[in-house]
């Protein structure tokens, strides 16, 4: 098989857990970092067998906050998984970061041990924006990570934004977009900030007690956001994401793309051959699990043929290249590209960043 | 058999909740009809829905034998819409007991009622009820009864239904001043249909009235109206419960099953003559074919219960002769049937039964009456908004006119005078019943009437006035078709037919309450309403602009691929009207419109 493989590694710790967040993060179980540490090396040795015949092009390392762990963890890690998979030598290995659990020193370990690009969790340069998301860090912090990352010799860095918080303006956002574009990140993702119902902040908007974002004003700031980043000369190549030529997320592209991904650690998924499947989320759970030497799944899903064309439209459509017209109803696609929702490529049809916007609508629309 | 000199036919005729059937309930008591144990309230008032609902919609005759006299009472459906089938009632009546609420004095159904009787040739025997009600005022009420039939007070009996104060010698007095029935013996049968009914088992059951000569069981009869010809299988008297006779002779009331099994193949107001022996040559008068004066459409939410609705109106219609039906394709609507009903009340009957008896969810579009369009001398009859011609096409449209009654407290004259002139109304008298109240005739268009207008009625007089009309004719109006239009196409199901004056102020509130109820779309939605080509109101649903999950994490594609499966189920409940996603809810609500099915009714089974 000559089709390569993404592998995912969640570190579900968090210095805090922020009020908007649904992601499988915990606060105070840091006591279980380093029993954590080892099942992640455990899980992989229980994979391996099944794994070692394909090649991963690309390692990341999510969360949670998988600085939270002392870098020698993070850094056994990925000596443990070269050993146990096939892994590219000039693979892309990302690690995401919190400004406020990483220094120079931190940075230049992990660049020995193998990583290659970091992924930082910025979100904003606003204070109130930052007060509001719940999130600790400073936009001083964040320059002064951004330096020692850039200082140790990182040469492939994302900063992650969000917009639409309550708290933002229109010229904070373009502020916040300055100020990142200053830096000169090789790859800025901004997300739209979704209210998940399971959040504390899901709680508050469902009750009232805080307005939930509008959905013009973050096409607003999608629509600044397109704009700003193009005039710094960053390629939009999928709804979230901007790079700079030859920066795009080698892994991420891997998912959208439909090749094979394997998560390890509490609540990742795992995807290969038609199969989806996904690990139990608790971390206690998980450990137990691997601990007594079974595979930590808790559930998975085989993929029938109207799922898979689902998703591969769904996940086209979301990207720059788009999908071939021939998956299209041709007089939707047509209505489609007068109104500037889509564009005709060769043979292929993509969305507009417009069209983007209004995607999930779009690939109801436009599915044949 | 009954010597006819022994016999009264009479019913009881009442303004709504003025006590017509605690009246009867006591008739039945007196007589000795029904048995203290098996006596309920309501006793005649036997459909389900008619319990339910509070109204008598199907008349019956009951015998009570009261002394040496057979007394056939007759009940009366309560409700303007079925004015014919009250006349049919009093038709097979010599007498009436008119019923007035002490507390509550004359109303428009007591005048209407007191004409259509007086107008059959019947004996009115006045009552005053609920003498003793704290708020009661018989005197009043006795001497505005006695101006009314220009007769003494004293003559005016004084009762109370519920107490049974006074109600046996009312019914004494009944039995003296109504004639007994009269009819010739040895002529040849003519009896009246004056009700139907559809039995499951037994087909058709028709109540009727003979007037001359004899009906008898197992014998060959002919419908004389339709030409129908059938046996007759079985012939008896309800007393209260139905008891088989082997005859019913001149002056006598009963039922017949008829061995048809079809309502309309006995159609109330028919007459029914013998075969075999001496047939009659003329029927009695009076007869006519039931009449929709209001129609709608009416589609299954779900498609796919087309089938369904087809069978349950086919089904319906053996029990209801006045029920019409088409089918009718609706571009925003699907299949369906454009119905035909007697009235608002009818209207709704029909609907809950559909809704209620045969499990289904439907959609109604607003209510129309029936236009004419005149073309030279051709006259065409529209009865569905969307075929309304379109302007410059026709030389004139007519709609159909009532002849309202309205009683109010003079206090409020202001307020009722306000509400007719904003229909259209035209005044034709007004005359006072006492210093109080007054009387006041209006000319009304029907379409004004189908509207709201006796909860408005209502409102503006804190419930006091009461109304009643009687269908009058076709005027000439100055009538249009607003068309609502989505993305320039226009939607047939909210096509309307408005006076001119009307027009925009309709338009305008349709295209408001759409732009509330059309969720934004990919593209952004004109939503238009339009006299032939010209738009007198816009608005415009703006595109939707954001409509993505803007993160696919970690690798979590199900997830994301299941809330799109969630949102295109919502979808799949959406009509698509050209380009235009429309939720099946924005139909509803934007079709619901206020209706009210009063004036009328009569029994209230849930009043204690």
């Amino acid at each position: 098989m000559n089709t390569s493989a993404g592998l995912y590694v969640h570190v579900p710790f968090c210095l805090t857990r922020c009020g908007y967040c649904d992601f499988n993060a915990y606060e105070g179980l840091d006591h279980l970092q380093s029993p954590y540490t080892t099942a992640l090396q455990k899980e992989a040795d229980l994979w391996s067998e099944q794994w070692r015949a394909i090649r991963i092009a690309s390692i990341f390392m999510g969360g949670g906050t998988p600085t939270t762990l002392p870098v020698e963890g993070l850094v056994s890690l990925l000596d443990h998984f070269r050993g146990a998979f096939h892994f590219a030598g000039d693979g892309e290995v990302t690690v995401e970061a919190n400004p406020d659990t990483v220094d120079a020193s931190y940075f230049a370990a992990l660049r020995a041990g193998g990583v290659n690009r970091i992924s930082m969790g910025v979100q904003s340069f606003d204070a109130s924006v930052l007060r509001s998301l719940e999130r600790l860090h400073s936009a001083d912090s964040v320059r002064s990570a951004f330096a020692s990352a850039r200082s140790a010799g990182v040469d492939n860095l994302n900063l992650d934004l969000i917009y639409g918080a309550e708290g933002e303006t229109s010229s904070s956002w373009v502020r916040t977009l300055e100020e990142a574009i200053a830096l000169g990140p090789d790859h800025i993702s901004a997300y739209a900030l979704t209210v998940e119902p399971n959040t504390p902040l899901g709680r508050q908007v469902a009750s009232g007690q805080r307005p939930g974002p509008d959905p013009d004003v973050q096409a607003d700031r999608y629509e600044a956001a397109c704009s700003l980043l193009a005039t710094a000369g960053y390629e939009h190549y999928e709804i979230s994401n901007w790079a700079q030529a030859g920066y795009r997320c080698v892994h991420n592209e891997g998912y959208w793309e439909g090749r094979p991904y394997l998560g390890l650690g509490a609540g990742a998924h795992s995807f290969r051959d038609g199969r989806r499947w996904w690990n139990v989320r608790p971390p206690q759970e998980y450990l137990s699990m691997v601990e007594s030497g079974r595979l930590p799944v808790g559930g998975e899903e085989r993929l029938t043929e109207d799922e898979r064309q689902t998703e591969q439209l769904l996940l086209g459509l979301r990207r720059t290249d788009g999908v071939p017209e021939a998956w299209l109803d041709a007089a939707r696609a047509t209505d489609y590209v007068a109104e500037g929702l889509a564009e005709r490529r060769g043979d292929r049809v993509a969305l507009t960043e417009r069209g983007w916007f209004v995607a999930s609508e779009a690939v109801l629309d436009l599915r044949r | 058999m009954t010597e006819p000199s022994r016999i009264r036919n009479l019913c009881i005729v009442a303004h709504i909740d003025h006590g017509k059937s605690t009246l009867a309930d006591r008739f039945l008591e007196l007589t000795h009809a029904v048995s203290a144990r098996d006596m309920r309230e309501q006793y005649l008032d036997r459909m389900d829905l008619e319990r339910e609902r509070g109204i008598t919609i199907k008349a019956q005759a009951v015998r009570l034998d009261f002394g040496d006299h057979v007394i056939n009472l007759i009940d009366t459906p309560g409700h303007v819409d079925f004015t014919y089938e009250v006349s049919r009632s009093l038709a097979a009546c010599e007498g009436a007991i008119l019923l007035v609420d002490a507390a509550q004095g004359i109303e428009a159904q007591t005048l209407a009622n007191f004409h259509l009787a007086r107008d059959a040739g019947l004996t009115i025997v006045p009552a005053v009820n609920k003498v003793d009600l704290p708020a009661a005022d018989p005197e009043g009420t006795m001497t505005e009864l006695a101006e009314l039939l220009g007769i003494d007070p004293d003559d005016v009996l004084r009762i109370s239904a519920k107490t049974g104060e006074g109600v046996e010698d009312l019914l004494r007095a009944a039995i003296e001043r109504i004639p007994p029935p009269r009819g010739t013996p040895d002529a040849p049968l003519r009896a009246l249909i004056f009700d139907s009914a559809h039995d499951v088992y037994r087909g058709v059951i028709a109540y009727v009235r003979v007037v001359d000569g004899e009906l008898h069981a197992r014998e060959r009869v002919r419908l004389m109206a339709n030409g129908l010809e059938t046996e007759t299988e079985e012939v008896g008297v309800i007393a209260p419960e139905p008891r088989p006779v082997p005859a019913l002779k001149a002056g006598e009331v009963g039922y017949l099953v008829t061995g048809v099994r079809d309502v309309r193949q006995a159609q109330v107001g028919d007459t029914i003559t013998t075969i075999g022996r001496a047939s009659a040559t003329e029927p009695l008068p009076g007869y006519r074919e039931p009449k929709p004066m209001v129609w709608s459409g009416l589609f299954p939410l779900e498609g796919g219960d087309y089938a369904a609705l087809r069978d349950a109106l086919d089904k319906l219609r053996l029990s209801d002769a006045a029920l019409v039906y088409e089918p009718e394709s609706s571009h925003a609507l699907g299949f369906g049937f454009r119905c035909g009903f007697l009235g608002l009340l009818h209207m709704d009957i029909v609907r809950e039964r559909l809704e209620r008896e045969h499990g289904l969810e439907l959609i109604a579009t607003a209510p129309n009456v029936e236009y004419h369009v005149r073309r030279g001398d051709e006259v065409l009859e529209v009865h569905n908004p969307s075929e309304m011609p379109v302007p410059g096409t026709y030389d004139a449209i007519e709609e159909p006119y009532v002849a309202a009654t309205i009683i109010s407290p003079k206090d409020y004259l202001g307020a009722v005078m306000d509400l007719n002139q904003s229909r259209r109304g035209t005044m034709m008298e007004m005359k006072y019943l006492s210093t109080e109240r007054a009387e006041l005739h209006y000319l009304l268009p029907l379409g004004e009437i189908i509207f709201d207008f006796f909860d408005q009625l209502k409102s503006r007089t804190r419930g006091y006035a009461s109304l009643d009309y009687e269908h009058w004719g076709y005027e000439p109006a100055d009538l249009v078709k607003v068309d609502i239009l989505l993305q320039g196409e226009p939607v047939d199901a909210f096509s309307m037919v408005v006076h001119r004056d009307k027009a925009y102020a309709y338009g305008r509130s349709m295209v408001e309450k759409l732009r509330e109820l059309i969720p934004r779309q990919m593209f952004e939605v004109a939503i238009q309403a339009a006299i032939g080509g010209r738009i007198i109101a816009r608005e415009s649903v703006r595109a939707k602009r954001k409509d993505v999950l803007a993160k696919c994490y970690g690798g979590d594609i199900t997830r994301k691929r299941k809330l799109l499966e969630q949102q295109k189920k919502g979808k799949a409940r959406m009509r698509r009207v050209g380009r235009v996603d429309v939720p099946q809810e924005a139909f509803i609500a934007a079709l619901q419109v206020e209706t009210s099915a009063n004036p009328g009714g009569g029994g209230g089974g849930a009043k204690k």
